[in-house]
């Protein structure tokens, strides 16, 4: 029974690849369940030489999981560290994996869309268009996407061998200041940058004259009013819509008094 | 734009759709990257790049919380930069055409994935009985055929939006949504509306604000002072 208590290096590494299948099957019943079997898969064929019982582990990995994608790989490790416990034949182990796994699933979808989704990208995505917007070069679009990556990919990558560390104290890994310090971090040098390209559009409007000036301030002024929530029925328009609108407007004026706008 | 391109472009959505959601997530989906790859295809690198920042900052705001539904980006960016960019150099490109078209390619894009995540019902339906039958490797099979389907959901999307809207412009010209809209404008206008989706996104707290000021104060005394 040695095989069972061996670090499982190279099963990880496998999980970790297979990891960024894990919304492949993405479905409204079990969200990501099928794509998190796939990838604890190689663990479990380690683990358990018996078919019947391999089985068994698998149909109990495609209940129910949903994660942020980034994050998704600590629940992986952590389910792949508790799955030794339960080969080992530990009583109510495999109780104790059902009931963790579906406990710590919503605080890793909770971190992973604050720092990713509701932080690292948009900070980032902000800083690219803006480069992107000023010099016209791919360099932007590539820098932007290295730049995501590295971070992202990189948690991705190592998130299984911190969650198969971290066992039955995942707590502690969800509770690390990193977390929140990171999202932080990012939202308030995003804040920066939104304001230095608020500054860099106000001085490129300006050699555009009084004409590209007005542009840019009365498209401000009108996206910011259109994005207004009203209550519960939410904005007045989306930011696509406005954007369109702004547009069309604008075309219109063109066409009107030829020569008007820069 | 000539057919290779036109494949080339539709080979690419279904890359852009499964790099969405279903497969790595590595943002190869964002509109700035999209506009990028359009703008190699159609041999306009920088155009494109420009048209991918200005889908940006349109979709800026657009985050893949949970279950919610949210137009498709990257798709979007793909058949509105390829819209645009369909303006000989130096003509002023159909811009509002480009960026309803846009939209509605979000807007369809949006539907595919939700027809792709009921496939995915049935499938983990099926991957459950055959994995309880004992045939441990069907959720490897339901995974590549998902992949699969997506692609080509992402490949007949793009397909349909490129001839939709490359088919359009003949019924808009001489009308507001061909423009004529100098690319200066447009720069200006997505700058806008960066600025408006990125405060409405970062800046939530007094400090924020703060930080916000700081950054604007910096830019306007280093660079006004300069020019």
């Amino acid at each position: 029974m040695s095989w069972i208590n061996r670090p499982l290096a190279a099963e990880r590494r496998r999980i970790a690849r297979r990891a960024t299948c894990l919304q492949a099957v993405w479905n409204y019943e079990t969200l990501q369940g099928v794509g998190f079997a796939w990838a604890i898969a190689p663990g479990l064929d380690r683990l358990y030489p018996d078919p019947n019982a391999r089985s068994e582990r698998l149909l109990a990995h495609l209940e129910r999981f949903n994660s942020n994608p980034y994050l998704g790989t600590i629940g992986i490790g952590f389910a792949l560290r508790l799955e030794q416990e339960v080969a080992r034949g530990s009583a109510g182990a495999d109780q104790r994996l059902a009931r963790l796994i579906k406990a710590v699933r919503s605080s890793l979808g909770a971190l992973g869309d604050e720092l990713f989704w509701a932080a690292w990208r948009p900070a980032l995505g902000l800083i690219g268009a803006a480069a992107a917007l000023m010099t016209g070069s791919l360099i932007a679009a590539l820098g932007y996407w290295v730049a995501y990556n590295a971070f992202a990919q990189t948690i991705r990558w190592r998130g299984v061998r911190a969650g198969f560390a971290s066992g039955a104290g995942i707590a502690r890994v969800l509770q690390d200041p990193f977390w929140s310090r990171a999202s932080e971090l990012t939202k308030s040098a995003g804040a920066v940058a939104c304001g230095a390209v608020a500054g860099g559009a106000l001085l490129a409007a300006r050699s555009g004259g009084t004409e590209g000036i007005s542009v840019f301030l009365i498209t401000t002024a009108f996206l910011w009013l259109a994005g207004w929530r009203r209550g519960s029925r939410g904005r007045w328009l989306s930011p696509s819509v406005a954007f369109l609108v702004v547009v069309i407007l604008l075309s219109v004026v063109v066409r009107i008094s030829a020569g008007v706008l820069p | 734009m000539s057919l290779d391109q036109a494949v080339l472009l539709a080979i690419l959505g279904g890359i852009v759709f499964l790099d969405q959601w279903p497969l790595l997530q590595s943002m190869l989906s964002r509109p700035l990257v999209v506009g990028a790859a359009v703008g190699i295809v159609l041999d306009r690198p920088t155009d494109g790049v420009l048209w991918g920042a200005v889908f940006e900052a349109i979709y800026l705001g657009v985050l893949p919380i949970g279950v919610a539904r949210y137009p498709d980006a990257g798709l979007a960016a793909l058949a509105g930069s390829a819209i645009a960019l369909s303006a000989p150099v130096g003509v002023p490109p159909p811009a509002g055409w480009a960026v309803a078209v846009a939209l509605g390619t979000g807007a369809v894009g949006d539907h595919a994935g939700v027809v792709l995540r009921r496939w995915n019902g049935r499938l983990a339906v099926h991957v459950r009985e055959q994995v309880a039958a004992g045939d441990l490797s069907a959720p490897g099979r339901a995974i590549a055929i998902s992949l699969m389907r997506g692609a080509g959901l992402g490949v007949v999307v793009s397909a349909g939006a490129l001839t939709v809207g490359l088919g359009g412009l003949a019924l808009v010209v001489s009308t507001p949504w061909s423009g004529p809209l100098s690319m200066t404008v447009v720069v200006l206008a997505a700058a806008a509306a960066l600025v408006v989706n990125g405060t409405r996104l970062l800046v939530d707290s007094r400090s924020r604000f703060t930080a916000w000021g700081v950054g604007l104060v910096l830019v306007v005394a280093a660079f006004g002072l300069v020019g």
